[in-house]
């Protein structure tokens, strides 16, 4: 075991357990979280008052901001990634952050028009045609 | 109850070239991590693709969307994240060699993963009789097909069926929608039949009291694929079923 020489695994570890043990009740609380979020989830999407419904994009971000709420719950606690090691939370987080900036690419997509390409309709087309830049529907 | 990690019999073998045991859990769980990172990276191009159609087309997807089933999707919402509780108790009990109680949290997480293919079989076959397959028979805004009933509908109790929407917005713009629709919920019921396949065989071979289960990682493995999947559909749920005006 790591009783001879140097252990150089704590420099990985920042005093974190690869084995810690989610207590009984902490589960339940977060799951008490999950829920509760879900149907703020819902509630917001389909019962919130007339004037605040039509904002659309308030209402798109408090989707996903609750959305990232129950992620970040899952996340940390039920994948264990607040109790892991510091190897585990840079795989963890990489992958995230590889996610957030894959959507860089709207860059491109929202400055520049489409270029039409043939598909296997019949009129020469693509999902986005040069004119939907000004006219989207 | 102590604070220990329970291992059965002498516990796991360490192998020559990790230094401890928590060295050679720690790379199990960081193997298992670039596993999933590589599906951040496949679903991340899918949810991109979302981005820039919804974006570009938000009046026909938002007329689309209406014509999704939001209770059912809740309803599979909560299923899943029931199973992923289950899950979370699975590998606690796994942690402290609770056995029994392990197998039971991994059966009722089986039981939800089947429920949630279940209630997703409504939701296609109601689709497909719809016409909103993206196939050759699509078709949308097209009042013949619009009245046309389904039984996956009809067979449905009456607190989960929704009021029916008019199709509204450009057809072609709809089949893009429910072109990725069926792309990225299908995918993810793909994740789900994986994790059932996944969860089984971990049953296995728990009960018959296979050499390969020394501890609790086969298990702490599983329950992480199992909240992937879970993940996925935390932003699916609302982005698919609760589109805002």
């Amino acid at each position: 075991m790591a009783d001879h020489g140097h252990d150089h695994s704590e420099m990985t570890k920042g005093g974190a357990h690869a084995n810690h043990i989610l207590s009984e009740r902490t589960i339940l609380i977060v799951a008490g979280g999950l829920f509760f979020l879900m149907a703020l989830t819902i509630g917001a999407a389909i019962y919130m008052p007339e004037p605040f419904k039509g904002w659309t994009i308030p209402m798109q971000c408090l989707a996903l901001a609750i959305a990232v709420a129950k992620a970040c719950l899952v996340v940390y606690y039920y994948m264990g990634v607040k109790f892991g090691t510091r190897l585990i939370k840079i795989f963890a987080y990489g992958g995230f952050v590889w996610f957030f900036m894959l959507f860089i690419m709207m860059i491109d997509y929202t400055t520049r028009p489409m270029e039409p390409v043939p598909g296997w309709e019949k009129q020469t087309s693509s999902a986005l045609p040069r004119d939907t830049v000004k006219n989207p529907e | 109850m102590s604070d220990h990690v329970a291992k059965h019999g002498d516990g796991p073998e360490v192998y020559f070239q990790y230094e401890d045991i928590d060295q050679q859990q720690e790379s199990y769980v960081v193997g298992m991590w670039s596993f999933l990172v590589t599906e951040v990276m496949f679903f991340g191009a899918l949810f991109l693709i979302y981005t820039l159609y919804r974006w570009k087309f938000h009046g026909t997807f938002f007329g689309a969307h209406e014509q999704l089933n939001w209770k059912m999707g809740g309803l599979n919402t909560m299923v899943l994240l029931f199973s992923s509780v289950m899950v979370a108790f699975a590998v606690h009990f796994a942690q402290k060699g609770k056995t029994n109680k392990q197998l039971v949290c991994l059966g009722v997480t089986l039981l939800c993963a089947f429920g949630f293919l279940v209630i997703k079989t409504f939701e296609y076959g109601a689709k497909f009789d719809h016409h909103l397959f993206p196939n050759h028979s699509f078709s949308y805004a097209d009042p013949e097909h619009h009245e046309s009933k389904s039984w996956w509908d009809e067979a449905l109790p009456a607190a989960l069926k929704i009021e029916k929407h008019e199709q509204e917005g450009n057809p072609k713009n709809a089949r893009l929608f429910y072109s990725i629709y069926f792309t990225m919920t299908g995918l993810h019921g793909l994740h789900v039949i994986i994790g059932i396949i996944a969860i089984t065989a971990l049953m296995v071979l728990i009960k018959i009291r296979s050499p390969l289960i020394t501890d609790y990682i086969p298990t702490e493995l599983v329950g992480l694929y199992w909240h992937f999947v879970d993940l996925v559909w935390i932003f699916l749920y609302p982005l698919f079923y609760l589109i805002p005006r």
